[in-house]
Protein backbone atom coordinates (compact mmCIF):
# COMPACT_ATOMS: atom_id res chain seq x y z
CA UNK A 1 0.00 0.00 0.00
CA UNK A 2 2.20 2.59 0.89
CA UNK A 3 4.86 1.54 -2.20
CA UNK A 4 2.26 2.59 -4.34
CA UNK A 5 1.59 5.83 -2.66
CA UNK A 6 5.27 6.26 -2.58
CA UNK A 7 5.38 5.46 -6.68
CA UNK A 8 2.39 7.76 -7.18
CA UNK A 9 4.25 10.50 -5.47
CA UNK A 10 6.96 9.98 -7.42
CA UNK A 11 5.48 9.99 -10.90
CA UNK A 12 3.74 13.51 -9.63
CA UNK A 13 7.29 14.49 -9.07
CA UNK A 14 8.66 13.43 -12.43
CA UNK A 15 5.63 14.89 -14.03
CA UNK A 16 6.10 18.09 -12.70
CA UNK A 17 9.88 18.70 -12.92
CA UNK A 18 9.25 17.34 -16.86
CA UNK A 19 6.75 20.08 -17.24
CA UNK A 20 9.19 22.81 -15.77
CA UNK A 21 11.62 21.56 -17.91
CA UNK A 22 9.75 21.35 -20.96
CA UNK A 23 9.00 24.95 -20.54
CA UNK A 24 12.31 26.05 -20.17
CA UNK A 25 13.05 24.53 -23.05
CA UNK A 26 10.31 26.01 -25.25
CA UNK A 27 11.42 29.88 -23.41
CA UNK A 28 14.76 28.87 -24.50
CA UNK A 29 13.66 28.37 -27.98
CA UNK A 30 11.45 31.46 -27.98
CA UNK A 31 14.43 33.29 -27.13
CA UNK A 32 16.44 31.83 -29.46
CA UNK A 33 14.05 32.19 -32.58
CA UNK A 34 13.68 35.48 -31.90
CA UNK A 35 14.84 38.51 -34.30
CA UNK A 36 18.47 40.00 -33.32
CA UNK A 37 17.57 43.33 -32.53
CA UNK A 38 19.67 44.78 -34.64
CA UNK A 39 19.26 43.04 -37.56
CA UNK A 40 22.03 40.15 -39.16
CA UNK A 41 24.26 42.60 -40.35
CA UNK A 42 25.93 43.77 -37.09
CA UNK A 43 25.20 40.92 -35.46
CA UNK A 44 27.03 38.21 -37.51
CA UNK A 45 30.45 37.81 -35.45
CA UNK A 46 32.36 35.74 -37.87
CA UNK A 47 34.75 37.70 -40.05
CA UNK A 48 33.43 37.80 -43.42
CA UNK A 49 30.21 39.35 -42.36
CA UNK A 50 32.30 42.01 -40.32
CA UNK A 51 34.25 42.35 -43.62
CA UNK A 52 31.36 42.68 -45.75
CA UNK A 53 29.65 45.19 -43.54
CA UNK A 54 33.50 47.04 -43.10
CA UNK A 55 33.38 46.56 -47.25
CA UNK A 56 29.90 48.30 -47.88
CA UNK A 57 30.78 51.25 -45.10
CA UNK A 58 33.58 52.00 -47.19
CA UNK A 59 32.73 51.63 -50.68
CA UNK A 60 29.46 53.75 -49.70
CA UNK A 61 31.93 56.09 -47.76
CA UNK A 62 34.36 57.25 -50.76
CA UNK A 63 31.82 56.47 -53.45
CA UNK A 64 29.85 59.80 -52.17
CA UNK A 65 33.04 61.80 -52.21
CA UNK A 66 33.97 60.49 -55.84
CA UNK A 67 30.97 61.65 -57.27
CA UNK A 68 30.70 65.24 -55.03
CA UNK A 69 34.20 65.61 -56.63
CA UNK A 70 33.59 64.84 -60.03
CA UNK A 71 30.13 66.43 -59.89
CA UNK A 72 32.06 69.65 -58.46
CA UNK A 73 34.43 69.70 -61.40
CA UNK A 74 32.30 69.22 -64.15
CA UNK A 75 30.07 71.92 -62.94
CA UNK A 76 32.88 73.72 -62.49
CA UNK A 77 34.28 73.45 -66.51
CA UNK A 78 30.65 74.10 -67.57
CA UNK A 79 30.58 77.46 -65.62
CA UNK A 80 34.16 78.47 -65.46
CA UNK A 81 33.69 78.90 -61.83
CA UNK A 82 37.39 77.22 -61.14
CA UNK A 83 37.62 76.26 -57.80
CA UNK A 84 34.24 76.90 -56.19
CA UNK A 85 31.92 74.72 -56.46
CA UNK A 86 34.64 71.59 -56.35
CA UNK A 87 35.14 72.84 -53.02
CA UNK A 88 31.32 73.19 -52.47
CA UNK A 89 30.52 69.83 -54.14
CA UNK A 90 33.52 68.17 -51.99
CA UNK A 91 31.88 69.16 -48.82
CA UNK A 92 28.36 67.93 -49.71
CA UNK A 93 29.84 64.73 -51.15
CA UNK A 94 31.74 63.92 -47.43
CA UNK A 95 28.28 64.87 -45.97
CA UNK A 96 26.45 62.15 -48.32
CA UNK A 97 29.02 59.83 -47.96
CA UNK A 98 28.57 60.16 -43.86
CA UNK A 99 25.45 60.31 -44.51
CA UNK A 100 25.23 56.79 -46.26
CA UNK A 101 27.23 55.38 -43.65
CA UNK A 102 24.61 56.65 -40.93
CA UNK A 103 22.31 55.13 -43.14
CA UNK A 104 23.77 51.57 -42.97
CA UNK A 105 24.32 51.97 -39.02
CA UNK A 106 20.27 52.96 -37.97
CA UNK A 107 18.52 50.54 -40.39
CA UNK A 108 20.49 47.69 -41.46
CA UNK A 109 19.27 46.23 -44.43
CA UNK A 110 19.05 42.89 -43.56
CA UNK A 111 16.56 40.30 -44.43
CA UNK A 112 14.32 40.82 -41.12
CA UNK A 113 13.11 44.22 -42.03
CA UNK A 114 9.36 43.33 -42.95
CA UNK A 115 7.83 45.86 -40.19
CA UNK A 116 9.34 48.91 -41.88
CA UNK A 117 8.02 47.86 -45.36
CA UNK A 118 4.23 48.49 -44.95
CA UNK A 119 3.96 52.04 -45.37
CA UNK B 1 63.78 31.81 -62.55
CA UNK B 2 61.12 29.04 -63.20
CA UNK B 3 58.51 30.38 -61.18
CA UNK B 4 59.22 34.26 -62.47
CA UNK B 5 56.52 33.69 -65.10
CA UNK B 6 53.91 32.14 -62.20
CA UNK B 7 53.59 35.49 -60.09
CA UNK B 8 52.20 38.18 -62.23
CA UNK B 9 49.07 38.02 -60.39
CA UNK B 10 47.35 40.43 -63.07
CA UNK B 11 47.63 37.97 -65.77
CA UNK B 12 44.46 35.84 -64.59
CA UNK B 13 42.31 39.06 -65.51
CA UNK B 14 43.41 39.54 -69.47
CA UNK B 15 40.64 39.43 -71.48
CA UNK B 16 42.13 37.61 -74.74
CA UNK B 17 40.06 36.89 -77.95
CA UNK B 18 39.61 33.13 -77.58
CA UNK B 19 39.85 32.19 -81.40
CA UNK B 20 42.78 34.53 -82.24
CA UNK B 21 42.58 37.63 -84.29
CA UNK B 22 41.90 41.10 -83.14
CA UNK B 23 39.63 42.67 -80.46
CA UNK B 24 36.98 44.30 -82.17
CA UNK B 25 33.24 44.90 -80.55
CA UNK B 26 32.01 41.69 -80.70
CA UNK B 27 34.67 39.94 -80.40
CA UNK B 28 34.35 36.25 -78.45
CA UNK B 29 36.75 36.24 -75.53
CA UNK B 30 38.11 34.48 -72.85
CA UNK B 31 35.10 36.26 -70.71
CA UNK B 32 32.18 35.59 -73.29
CA UNK B 33 33.22 31.91 -72.56
CA UNK B 34 32.77 32.08 -68.85
CA UNK B 35 30.25 34.00 -69.12
CA UNK B 36 28.26 31.19 -71.58
CA UNK B 37 29.30 28.86 -68.87
CA UNK B 38 28.18 30.24 -65.99
CA UNK B 39 24.44 30.90 -67.65
CA UNK B 40 24.72 27.20 -68.85
CA UNK B 41 25.34 26.39 -65.22
CA UNK B 42 22.80 28.36 -63.86
CA UNK B 43 20.39 26.59 -66.58
CA UNK B 44 21.30 23.24 -66.07
CA UNK B 45 20.21 23.66 -62.34
CA UNK B 46 17.38 25.08 -62.86
CA UNK B 47 15.93 23.10 -65.65
CA UNK B 48 17.33 20.04 -65.10
CA UNK B 49 16.85 20.14 -60.56
CA UNK B 50 13.17 21.04 -61.33
CA UNK B 51 12.50 18.55 -63.93
CA UNK B 52 11.97 15.86 -62.18
CA UNK B 53 9.11 17.62 -59.87
CA UNK B 54 9.75 14.53 -57.36
CA UNK B 55 7.47 15.59 -54.32
CA UNK B 56 10.65 14.56 -52.40
CA UNK B 57 13.55 16.35 -53.91
CA UNK B 58 16.82 14.89 -54.78
CA UNK B 59 19.74 16.58 -54.13
CA UNK B 60 19.65 18.79 -57.63
CA UNK B 61 16.28 19.39 -57.20
CA UNK B 62 16.82 20.37 -53.48
CA UNK B 63 19.73 22.52 -54.39
CA UNK B 64 17.54 24.31 -57.30
CA UNK B 65 14.38 24.62 -54.16
CA UNK B 66 17.06 26.05 -51.74
CA UNK B 67 18.11 28.78 -54.12
CA UNK B 68 14.38 30.00 -55.02
CA UNK B 69 13.46 30.28 -51.25
CA UNK B 70 16.45 32.10 -50.40
CA UNK B 71 16.03 34.67 -53.01
CA UNK B 72 12.65 34.79 -52.49
CA UNK B 73 12.41 35.23 -48.61
CA UNK B 74 15.27 37.70 -49.39
CA UNK B 75 13.20 39.65 -51.79
CA UNK B 76 9.87 39.50 -49.57
CA UNK B 77 11.83 40.23 -46.59
CA UNK B 78 13.46 43.47 -47.94
CA UNK B 79 10.66 45.16 -51.08
CA UNK B 80 7.50 43.39 -49.29
CA UNK B 81 5.20 41.73 -51.09
CA UNK B 82 4.81 43.97 -54.14
CA UNK B 83 8.54 43.42 -54.54
CA UNK B 84 7.53 40.10 -55.82
CA UNK B 85 7.18 41.77 -59.06
CA UNK B 86 10.97 41.84 -59.52
CA UNK B 87 11.49 38.61 -58.40
CA UNK B 88 12.99 36.84 -61.73
CA UNK B 89 15.28 40.23 -62.24
CA UNK B 90 16.69 39.48 -59.08
CA UNK B 91 17.50 35.78 -58.86
CA UNK B 92 19.07 36.21 -62.38
CA UNK B 93 21.10 38.87 -61.11
CA UNK B 94 22.28 36.85 -57.64
CA UNK B 95 22.40 33.69 -59.58
CA UNK B 96 24.35 35.09 -62.14
CA UNK B 97 26.81 37.03 -59.77
CA UNK B 98 27.36 33.72 -57.09
CA UNK B 99 28.20 31.15 -60.02
CA UNK B 100 30.36 33.54 -61.26
CA UNK B 101 32.16 33.96 -58.16
CA UNK B 102 32.41 30.53 -57.70
CA UNK B 103 33.30 29.27 -60.92
CA UNK B 104 36.14 31.43 -61.04
CA UNK B 105 37.44 30.47 -57.95
CA UNK B 106 38.21 27.21 -60.03
CA UNK B 107 42.09 27.26 -61.17
CA UNK B 108 42.89 28.47 -64.21
CA UNK B 109 39.02 29.54 -65.04
CA UNK B 110 38.24 33.70 -65.32
CA UNK B 111 36.13 35.92 -63.05
CA UNK B 112 33.02 37.33 -65.13
CA UNK B 113 32.84 39.73 -62.34
CA UNK B 114 36.41 40.84 -61.86
CA UNK B 115 35.95 43.43 -64.25
CA UNK B 116 34.41 46.54 -63.68
CA UNK B 117 32.44 47.18 -66.69
CA UNK B 118 30.34 43.70 -66.03
CA UNK B 119 29.90 45.20 -62.49
CA UNK B 120 28.95 48.30 -63.29
CA UNK B 121 26.85 47.81 -65.75
CA UNK B 122 24.64 45.30 -63.78
CA UNK B 123 24.64 48.23 -61.19
CA UNK B 124 23.54 50.85 -63.87
CA UNK B 125 20.81 48.21 -64.60
CA UNK B 126 19.22 48.45 -61.21
CA UNK B 127 19.30 51.89 -61.12
CA UNK B 128 17.83 52.13 -64.34
CA UNK B 129 15.13 49.77 -63.46
CA UNK B 130 14.79 51.48 -59.86
CA UNK B 131 14.26 54.63 -61.57
CA UNK B 132 12.35 53.99 -65.07
CA UNK B 133 10.29 52.02 -62.86
CA UNK B 134 9.67 54.74 -59.97
CA UNK B 135 8.83 57.35 -61.91
CA UNK B 136 6.54 55.67 -64.06
CA UNK B 137 4.84 53.88 -61.06
CA UNK B 138 5.00 57.17 -58.87
CA UNK B 139 5.19 60.25 -61.90
CA UNK B 140 6.59 62.89 -59.69
CA UNK B 141 5.66 61.40 -56.09
CA UNK B 142 9.04 59.60 -57.12
CA UNK B 143 10.99 62.48 -56.96
CA UNK B 144 10.26 62.66 -52.86
CA UNK B 145 12.88 59.99 -52.54
CA UNK B 146 15.35 63.28 -52.38
CA UNK B 147 13.04 65.06 -49.88
CA UNK B 148 12.39 63.86 -46.69
CA UNK B 149 9.76 65.52 -45.05
CA UNK B 150 9.94 67.36 -41.78
CA UNK B 151 13.25 69.74 -42.69
CA UNK B 152 14.16 73.18 -42.28
CA UNK B 153 12.99 75.37 -45.50
CA UNK B 154 16.69 76.93 -45.17
CA UNK B 155 18.36 73.55 -44.84
CA UNK B 156 16.79 72.14 -47.72
CA UNK B 157 18.38 72.86 -50.95
CA UNK B 158 21.44 71.06 -48.93
CA UNK B 159 19.62 68.16 -47.80
CA UNK B 160 18.41 67.98 -50.72
CA UNK B 161 21.63 68.08 -52.86
CA UNK B 162 23.28 65.25 -50.44
CA UNK B 163 20.40 62.85 -50.77
CA UNK B 164 20.84 63.37 -54.77
CA UNK B 165 24.96 62.82 -54.79
CA UNK B 166 24.00 60.22 -52.39
CA UNK B 167 21.31 58.43 -54.93
CA UNK B 168 24.40 59.16 -57.73
CA UNK B 169 26.94 57.38 -56.14
CA UNK B 170 24.71 53.91 -55.29
CA UNK B 171 25.60 52.55 -58.81
CA UNK B 172 29.23 53.24 -58.08
CA UNK B 173 29.25 51.80 -54.84
CA UNK B 174 27.59 48.76 -55.40
CA UNK B 175 29.81 47.69 -58.71
CA UNK B 176 32.83 48.91 -57.40
CA UNK B 177 31.94 46.35 -53.93
CA UNK B 178 31.60 43.29 -56.36
CA UNK B 179 34.59 44.40 -58.29
CA UNK B 180 37.18 44.91 -56.34
CA UNK B 181 36.41 42.13 -54.01
CA UNK B 182 37.03 39.53 -56.39
CA UNK B 183 39.89 41.43 -57.63
CA UNK B 184 41.52 41.59 -54.51
CA UNK B 185 40.48 38.12 -53.27
CA UNK B 186 42.04 36.89 -56.39
CA UNK B 187 45.33 38.61 -56.40
CA UNK B 188 45.83 37.94 -52.68
CA UNK B 189 45.50 34.01 -53.74
CA UNK B 190 48.22 34.45 -56.57
CA UNK B 191 50.29 36.23 -54.90
CA UNK B 192 50.56 33.70 -51.78
CA UNK B 193 50.52 30.94 -54.31
CA UNK B 194 53.53 32.92 -55.85
CA UNK B 195 55.29 32.97 -52.32
CA UNK B 196 55.07 28.94 -52.08
CA UNK B 197 57.00 28.81 -55.61
CA UNK B 198 59.34 31.06 -54.69
CA UNK B 199 60.38 30.37 -51.35
CA UNK B 200 60.40 26.86 -52.83
CA UNK B 201 63.02 27.64 -55.21
CA UNK B 202 65.10 29.87 -52.61
CA UNK B 203 67.31 26.68 -51.20
CA UNK B 204 67.43 26.75 -47.41
CA UNK B 205 64.41 28.97 -47.11
CA UNK B 206 62.28 26.36 -48.77
CA UNK B 207 61.65 25.03 -45.31
CA UNK B 208 59.12 27.49 -44.30
CA UNK B 209 56.98 27.01 -48.07
CA UNK B 210 54.22 25.29 -46.24
CA UNK B 211 53.65 28.54 -44.12
CA UNK B 212 52.17 30.39 -47.33
CA UNK B 213 50.68 27.10 -48.61
CA UNK B 214 48.61 27.15 -45.58
CA UNK B 215 47.88 30.32 -45.96
CA UNK B 216 46.49 29.49 -49.73
CA UNK B 217 44.54 26.72 -48.14
CA UNK B 218 42.69 29.01 -45.33
CA UNK B 219 42.13 31.94 -48.37
CA UNK B 220 40.44 29.63 -50.08
CA UNK B 221 37.71 28.71 -47.91
CA UNK B 222 37.62 32.61 -47.25
CA UNK B 223 37.57 33.64 -50.54
CA UNK B 224 34.43 30.96 -51.18
CA UNK B 225 32.68 32.86 -48.30
CA UNK B 226 33.39 36.08 -49.73
CA UNK B 227 32.25 34.75 -52.99
CA UNK B 228 28.48 33.72 -51.43
CA UNK B 229 28.28 37.04 -49.49
CA UNK B 230 29.43 39.22 -52.18
CA UNK B 231 26.39 37.84 -54.49
CA UNK B 232 24.13 38.10 -51.45
CA UNK B 233 24.76 41.51 -50.48
CA UNK B 234 24.74 42.24 -54.29
CA UNK B 235 20.75 40.77 -54.24
CA UNK B 236 20.19 42.62 -51.04
CA UNK B 237 20.85 46.05 -52.53
CA UNK B 238 19.20 45.56 -55.24
CA UNK B 239 16.01 44.95 -53.50
CA UNK B 240 16.53 47.81 -51.21
CA UNK B 241 17.46 50.43 -53.90
CA UNK B 242 13.81 48.88 -55.65
CA UNK B 243 11.93 49.40 -52.88
CA UNK B 244 12.88 52.77 -52.73
CA UNK B 245 11.13 52.63 -56.17
CA UNK B 246 8.04 50.56 -55.09
CA UNK B 247 7.71 52.74 -51.71
CA UNK B 248 9.30 55.93 -52.25
CA UNK B 249 7.25 57.98 -49.31
CA UNK B 250 9.58 58.58 -46.44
Amino acid sequence: MSDKGRNDEDDAALRARLESLSRQLAQKKEGASAPPPVGSDLTGGNVGRAMTLGFRVMSEFVAAIIVGVVLGWQFDVWLGTAPALLIVFLALGTAAGFWNVYRIATQPTGPKRAGDNTK
Amino acid sequence: MAAAQGIDPIHQFEVLPLFGGQMGTATFTNASLFMVIVVAAISFLMIVGTSGRALVPGRLQAAAEMAYEFVASTVRGTAGESGMRFFPFVFSLFMFVLFSNLIGLIPYTFTVTSQIIVTFAFAALVIGIVIVYGLYKHGAHFLHLFVPSGVHPVLLPFIVLIEIISFVSRPISLSVRLFANMLAGHITLKVFGGFVAMLLGAGAYSVIAPLPLAATVALTAFELLVAFLQAYVFAILTCVYLNDAIHPGH
